[in-house]
């Protein structure tokens, strides 16, 4: 879940910054873009113009193109198609016709309008002048400019006309998309490119920044490298390094206090728990309604107080060892868990003994790399947890082992119960310091399974709540990590 | 049992003097090393409880010295300290066991016990839980004076069990044990010994109990009903 949101966020981060830079990108393309269109869209009136002067240019070339058949001088009044009229096309006009097929036409008529050559649908246009007259004609759904002129040909002065359907406009579009749409569209499509790629590479000293800092917690808030940070956030990773550094003082004078305070209770407690034990071993072998001055049962609350206050101490003051311990970096040894599951076995066999209970061994060898002194301690609070919580008549299993992964083997220590279990629910808070599950009877500080899983943590891992076997009670278990080759720290 | 406290809080020590006075130990209680050592030179004890903090010449050095001296008996040292290298300091001095300040009154007495055990099967052949003692050098064991009639292989269970307690004794260890002799010994064997033992020794109130994944352990049933909650 975590590891999603995280994802999203240095995404997120990417993408914002694309999103914006490419708005800004476009925003000038797609100016530069219209400009260009209008005043392609400009340039329309002139394509048209030059349509009309290119048939112009035509014409006289046409006129040009009517030759009389051979050998047989045309009579004045005969003036039939039959009547020996032949076109020669002039290679200019040749070559127009062939790139306009479909899209072009000619018509040569006598001074009457009669058609003589060429196509047919051509209306009859009468330019009553010398000059040249323009029209348009829509035929076949095609609009087709046209031009007539009186010329003189080889058969006299007749009518000339020349259609072209190819729209100029259309010409023209075919233009500005080719020209002008698709350079653009394709300087865009490269710049967005462009810019996701940048952006990314641009922004991975950034995002390995915050992937740093996350990675920074109240156990470990090392300084950032600043060397790696691009000039423009070095700043930024200094005042967090400063940030870090004051935390971490703050954190260890807060530490310093917890220690110095369960320490310096600790002497008085002493006495005081002295006196009282004395006092309630004193009242052993009487009833608990008689009186030493104060009755006995009062006495054994007391005494009872008294102890829990001490193991208060102890433990607030396990805790700051712990903390300590990840601050101060201390080396670890080889730490057999079985040994070590035994002495614990060895040392709770009395209070078991006292609740009836059945507590057990499921050992086999078993080692890690650790600190001994805290292992020891993680498993009494854990142990001790489970005597104290499981109600009489229970059983309790102390289990460690290893299992083969990797390269090497990966040892893990458990503790089983059958008592009230906690739920699901609950789990993630009974690791919260002076956390207790409402409703519980026996006494404690809510301590213990807190001081366990720090201890955890110092040693890279965690602790795992489970349901027992059987359906009920709590198993709480820590796997340790697989020895690795010595790592090399990037940083 | 004469145990020589050697510890300058007052309200430590007064409630451990009768706290040990009421389990039926004889404390002579000194507030110094100075003072302590005085008193080693007077009489004999067979343990000394020994505060590290001391005034002057403080719990460590006064063990170093007490040792150097050649005395052997058990040294239990009190810490309110309990940084790691006090501990293995303690421990590599001479120091037979410690513990951490405040400290519950049945525990002290359960590791002076196995303290005061310890010492006594080194310098004397009879171990002793309870109504049942084993004269080792005489091969004879007795169980509410009564002599105790013991197969070879159970009295080699039973004193390595009477030489662990109040521990437990770890199975396997006492299969080792018992192998010396006896090569085709199996675990089931150990049982059948070890529920014949049960049989002799729990009318006297000596139990045997099984310690699931482990082994055995010989310890005194609770005195019947009477003690309150404790």
């Amino acid at each position: 879940m975590r590891q999603r949101t995280d994802g999203a966020t240095s995404e997120g981060l990417i993408w914002g910054l694309q999103r914006r830079l490419l708005v800004m990108l476009f925003l000038p393309l797609g100016l530069v873009g219209m400009v260009s269109v209008f005043f392609h869209y400009q340039s329309a009136g002139t394509a048209a113009l030059q349509q009309d002067q290119e048939l112009l240019r035509l014409v006289p070339l046409l006129a040009d193109s009517v030759v009389v058949r051979q050998g047989r001088p045309p009579p004045p009044d005969d003036l039939d198609a039959e009547s020996g009229l032949v076109l020669l096309l002039a290679p200019p006009v040749q070559e127009f016709l062939r790139e306009r097929e479909g899209f072009a036409a000619y018509g040569v008529m006598d001074g009457s309008g009669r058609l003589l050559l060429g196509a047919a649908w051509l209306p009859a246009v009468l330019p009553s002048t010398e000059g040249a007259e323009f029209l348009s004609v829509v035929e076949g759904g095609i609009t087709y400019r046209v031009v007539a002129q009186r010329s003189a040909t080889a058969a006299g002065e007749l009518i000339v006309m020349l259609a072209d359907g190819s729209d100029a406009r259309q010409h023209w579009l075919e233009t500005v998309w080719i020209r002008v749409l698709l350079p653009n569209l394709v300087l865009l499509l490269g710049a967005a490119a462009a810019v996701a790629w940048a952006v990314s590479r641009a922004l991975r000293p950034l995002i390995d920044l915050k992937e740093a800092v996350e990675r920074r917690s109240p156990r470990d808030l090392s300084p950032l490298d600043t060397d790696s940070a691009p000039a423009e956030v070095r700043p930024l990773v200094v005042s967090l390094n400063r940030l870090f550094a004051l935390v971490n003082d703050q954190t260890e004078v807060q530490r310093r206090f917890v220690a110095d305070a369960a320490h310096q209770l600790r002497t008085p407690l002493a006495g005081l728990q002295a006196q009282v034990e004395a006092w309630a071993q004193a009242a052993r072998t009487l009833q608990a309604t008689d009186a030493l001055g104060l009755r006995v049962d009062q006495v054994l609350r007391l005494r009872d107080a008294t102890r829990r206050t001490s193991q208060l101490a102890n433990q607030l003051l396990a805790l700051s060892r712990a903390d300590s311990v990840s601050a101060d970096a201390q080396p670890m040894e080889q730490v057999d868990l079985q040994e070590l599951c035994e002495n614990i076995l060895a040392l709770y066999l009395d209070a078991a003994a006292d609740k009836h209970m059945d507590l057990g061994l499921e050992a086999q060898p078993a080692q890690t790399r650790g600190h001994a002194w805290l292992l020891r301690e993680l498993l009494i609070n854990v142990v001790d947890n489970a005597v104290k919580y499981t109600p009489s008549g229970g059983r309790i299993t102390l289990r460690c082992g290893a299992e083969p992964v990797g390269s090497g083997d990966s040892a893990w220590i458990e503790v089983e119960d059958d008592g009230p279990g906690i739920a699901c629910d609950e789990q993630g808070r009974v690791l919260q310091r002076f956390y207790r599950l409402p409703g519980t009877q026996a006494e404690g500080n809510g301590l213990g399974l807190a001081i366990a899983d720090e201890i955890a943590r110092v040693h890279r891992t965690q602790l795992q709540l489970d349901v027992g076997a059987m359906g009920h009670g709590l198993k709480v278990r820590v796997a340790f990590a697989a020895p690795q080759p010595p790592r090399t720290r990037t940083r | 049992m004469r145990l020589l406290l050697v510890e300058d809080d007052v309200m430590v020590a007064s409630g451990m003097k009768l706290g040990l006075t009421d389990a039926g130990h004889t404390v002579d209680w000194v507030g110094s090393a100075e003072r302590a050592e005085q008193a080693l030179e007077r009489d004999s004890f067979d343990l000394a409880i020994v505060d590290i903090g001391l005034p002057g010449i403080d719990g460590l050095e006064l063990t170093r010295r007490l040792r150097g001296r050649g005395l052997v008996m058990p040294v239990l040292i009190l810490t309110a300290r309990d940084a790691l290298h006090d501990r293995v300091q303690g421990l590599d001095l001479g120091a037979d066991d410690y513990m951490l300040k405040p400290f519950e009154l049945p525990e002290l007495l359960a590791r002076l016990r196995a303290l005061l055990r310890r010492s006594q099967a080194a310098t004397s052949a009879v171990l002793a839980l309870g109504p049942l003692e084993m004269d080792t050098a005489q091969r004879r064991a007795s169980l509410s004076g009564q002599p105790m009639e013991l197969g070879p292989r159970e009295w080699t269970v039973l004193e390595y069990l009477l030489l662990q307690a109040p521990k437990p004794a770890a199975k396997d260890k006492m299969l080792a044990a018992l192998t010396g002799w006896d090569k085709e010994i199996t675990p089931n064997a150990i049982e059948v010994y070890v529920s014949r033992l049960r049989a002799k020794l729990e009318p006297s109130g000596v139990a045997l109990r099984s310690i699931r994944g482990f082994g055995y352990r010989l310890e005194l049933m609770a005195p019947a009903a009477h003690a309150p909650a404790d």
